[in-house]
């Protein structure tokens, strides 16, 4: 009697795996692997790409490790896609360095990958002769820049400024700390007294920044490489009764930094339009998948965020 | 009759059961999960917890435990990166790489038994000076760049099997012998049943618990070269949350949190079960949010059914069918 209900079942389980296997599609799927799925920044980007493949009518996959840094955990998701024979892969690298032997493998599949939003290390790029199809992203220099430029107008040149970076190695945060110090190099007036890391997270830029605001009480502005730190920055502000004391400039203007700049939490942020980037990931993907030749090189427009701009769009 | 001998089995078969229901499952949802590549790839990803997980199996059948081993992994990958960096030989850096992590073993095991601090005291300071130290070593900047030399033990394969297999499947069998044939493993097995009645029997414990820990930390260190030649980077912030991976292989392996009792062979099933998990439901495309859930339900249920079959196996005993 066991036996045959053994059997029973096995058979049962048998045919749902040959009804699995028949249903595979011609459609072309695209898989999107991002840092996390726990930052608005990146979930704007899947909301992006989801909208472009529902538009083209290709199968999406979104995919991203729990943590933001987990590099090992990403190159895992990007194997497991290429034993799962997606005709495409898109990728938001968590480690510049570390994705490289990740995209070797895609290529050695004949995958076609594109990144986005963090450029690959070109030094560990060509040494390892990885190839990537494009990239799509901002140019996180150019808005360090803008971030500099604005703090530096705002103080009239003269102040304590602290930054708060990223972790470190990061080609992102490393852009947007070039880009700003090379702004604030001009402005003779102008001290970097305090450029701490904490990790791209609210919680530890709230730590970080009460900890430089007990060393510098001066400080007239702080710039953080991201929103999040920014924001934590805000609640430090907040503890220590120094609100609208200090000029706080984050990075990427998710929802609740363009809220913090409405209300004058935050004097500003800088745009990074990661939907649009998900976008243009779908759809180049696409493209390439066609046949058609694909840019190296897609920039994405990059913008100064302000209560002035934000009061604008909303009274249209 | 029957019955009984498959009891007395259980506690390794309940977790091969498991292995085969998983697999099972994960063959009927997607076409491309049985497949040779496939398989090849899920060992290769669960080489670097496969590893780890060997010195906690020790650690945990002493009755002890090891938060630290994920730091570890950073520091002592680091230290190796930094090593290759300064052209070292290969093997050299190997052995420095080894040497860090069964040097934080080592001090973690004498603070356990000579400063008698319990081993969660002991491991979790311990995982915060050893990340302290990767932190520091390299201003919090990955190391990256190395040989294709040194990268073979990540890229390498003979007999289309990938090295960091290889070496994880030697690792599991000079395990096995050593925990069942030699005096260090019968004394971990003494030690963890009861250290009180091992100390009076003449078993120097200090010694073989320093011993395990020391292991343990040496065996993150072999994590640390699987992991640093795979991404052909070190960073100080690798191997966050490893400790918990292992410690749960090792527990759906069928191994006691109270010590004592424990298999290596469980433990590699622990190890793919995790793997398998990991890697089918990103083939199912499956969310990570809920693929923490799914990892998380698997260690619970697992370590209820264990208790059941164990509670089974103790009335058998009591009646005198099972030996």
């Amino acid at each position: 009697m066991k036996t045959r209900v053994f059997v029973v079942v096995f058979a049962a389980l048998l045919g749902l795996q040959q009804c699995g296997r028949s249903d595979r599609a011609d459609k072309p799927i695209i898989a999107l692997v991002l840092k996390t799925l726990n930052n608005p920044f990146f979930m704007d980007m899947q909301e992006g790409a989801q909208a472009a493949a529902a538009r083209l009518g290709v199968d999406l996959i979104v995919q991203a490790p729990e943590r933001e840094v987990d590099v090992e955990k990403q190159m895992q998701i990007i194997e497991n896609l290429i034993q799962r024979k997606v005709s495409a892969i898109c990728v938001a690298p968590s480690g510049s360095k570390e994705i490289v032997p990740a995209i070797l493998k895609a290529n050695q599949a004949r995958i076609p990958v594109i990144v986005i939003d963090t450029r690959v290390d070109r030094k560990a790029q060509t040494e390892s002769g990885a190839v990537v199809l494009s990239f799509i992203g901002s140019d996180n220099k150019d808005g360090g820049r803008i971030a500099g430029e604005f703090v530096s107008e705002k103080l009239g040149g003269t102040g304590e400024v602290a930054i708060l970076e990223g972790i470190p190695g990061h080609e992102t945060g490393d852009a947007r700390l070039l880009g700003f110090h090379e702004a604030l190099a001009e402005q003779k007036g102008i001290t970097i007294v305090a450029s701490q890391t904490a990790n791209w997270e609210r919680d530890q830029g709230f730590n970080v920044f009460r900890n430089i605001l007990q060393a510098h009480p001066h400080v007239k502005a702080i710039f953080a490489c991201n929103d999040m730190m920014a924001l934590g920055a805000v609640e430090a502000i907040a503890a220590v009764d120094k609100k609208g004391d200090i000029i706080v400039v984050g990075f990427d203007a998710i929802k609740d930094s363009r809220a913090a700049i409405v209300n004058g939490d935050m004097q500003a942020s800088i745009a990074q339009h990661p939907e649009e980037m998900g976008r243009l990931a779908v759809e180049t993907a696409l493209k390439a998948l066609h046949g058609e030749n694909v840019p190296s090189d897609i920039p994405v427009k990059i913008e100064l965020v302000t209560k002035t701009k934000l009061d604008k769009l909303t009274s249209h | 009759m029957k019955k009984e001998l498959l009891i007395q089995n259980s506690r390794q078969l309940g977790t091969f059961v498991g292995l085969i229901v998983v697999t099972a499952v994960f063959w009927i949802l997607s076409p491309y999960f049985l497949t040779i590549s496939n398989l090849m790839n899920i060992a290769e990803q669960a080489s670097i917890n496969a590893v780890i997980a060997v010195g906690m199996t020790f650690v945990i059948i002493a009755a002890g435990i090891d938060l630290s081993v994920g730091s570890i992994v950073a520091l002592s990958g680091v230290v190796l990166a930094g090593a290759l960096q300064a052209s070292l030989p290969v093997p050299v850096a190997i052995l420095l790489g080894l040497g860090v992590g069964a040097l934080c073993g080592l001090s973690n095991g004498l603070l356990i038994s000579f400063g008698r601090l319990p081993p969660f005291i002991a491991t979790l300071g311990m995982m915060s000076v050893a990340r302290g130290i990767a932190l520091f070593y390299t201003d919090g900047r990955p190391v990256s760049g190395f040989s294709a030399e040194f990268r073979s033990l990540a890229t390498g394969e003979i007999a289309r099997i990938p090295s960091p297999v290889i070496i994880m499947i030697v690792l599991y069998i000079l395990a096995h012998c050593i925990l069942h044939w030699t005096k260090l493993g019968r004394y971990t097995y003494a030690i963890g049943g009861n250290e009180e009645a091992a100390n009076l029997s003449g078993i120097n414990t200090r010694m073989i618990k320093t011993t395990i820990y020391a292991l343990c930390g040496m065996l993150s260190g072999l994590a640390a070269v699987l992991l640093t030649a795979r991404l052909n980077s070190a960073q100080p912030i690798a191997g966050l949350m490893y400790e918990l991976d292992a410690i749960a292989a090792v527990v759906i392996g069928g191994t006691s949190l109270l010590g004592g009792e424990g298999t290596i062979s469980g433990t590699l099933i622990g190890v793919l079960i995790m793997g398998i998990l990991r890697n089918g439901l990103n083939l199912v495309g499956v969310s990570s949010f809920t693929q923490q859930v799914v990892i998380g339900s698997v260690i619970i249920l697992a370590v209820l059914i264990d208790m059941a079959v164990r509670k089974d196996r103790t009335i058998l005993l009591a009646k005198g069918i099972i030996k």
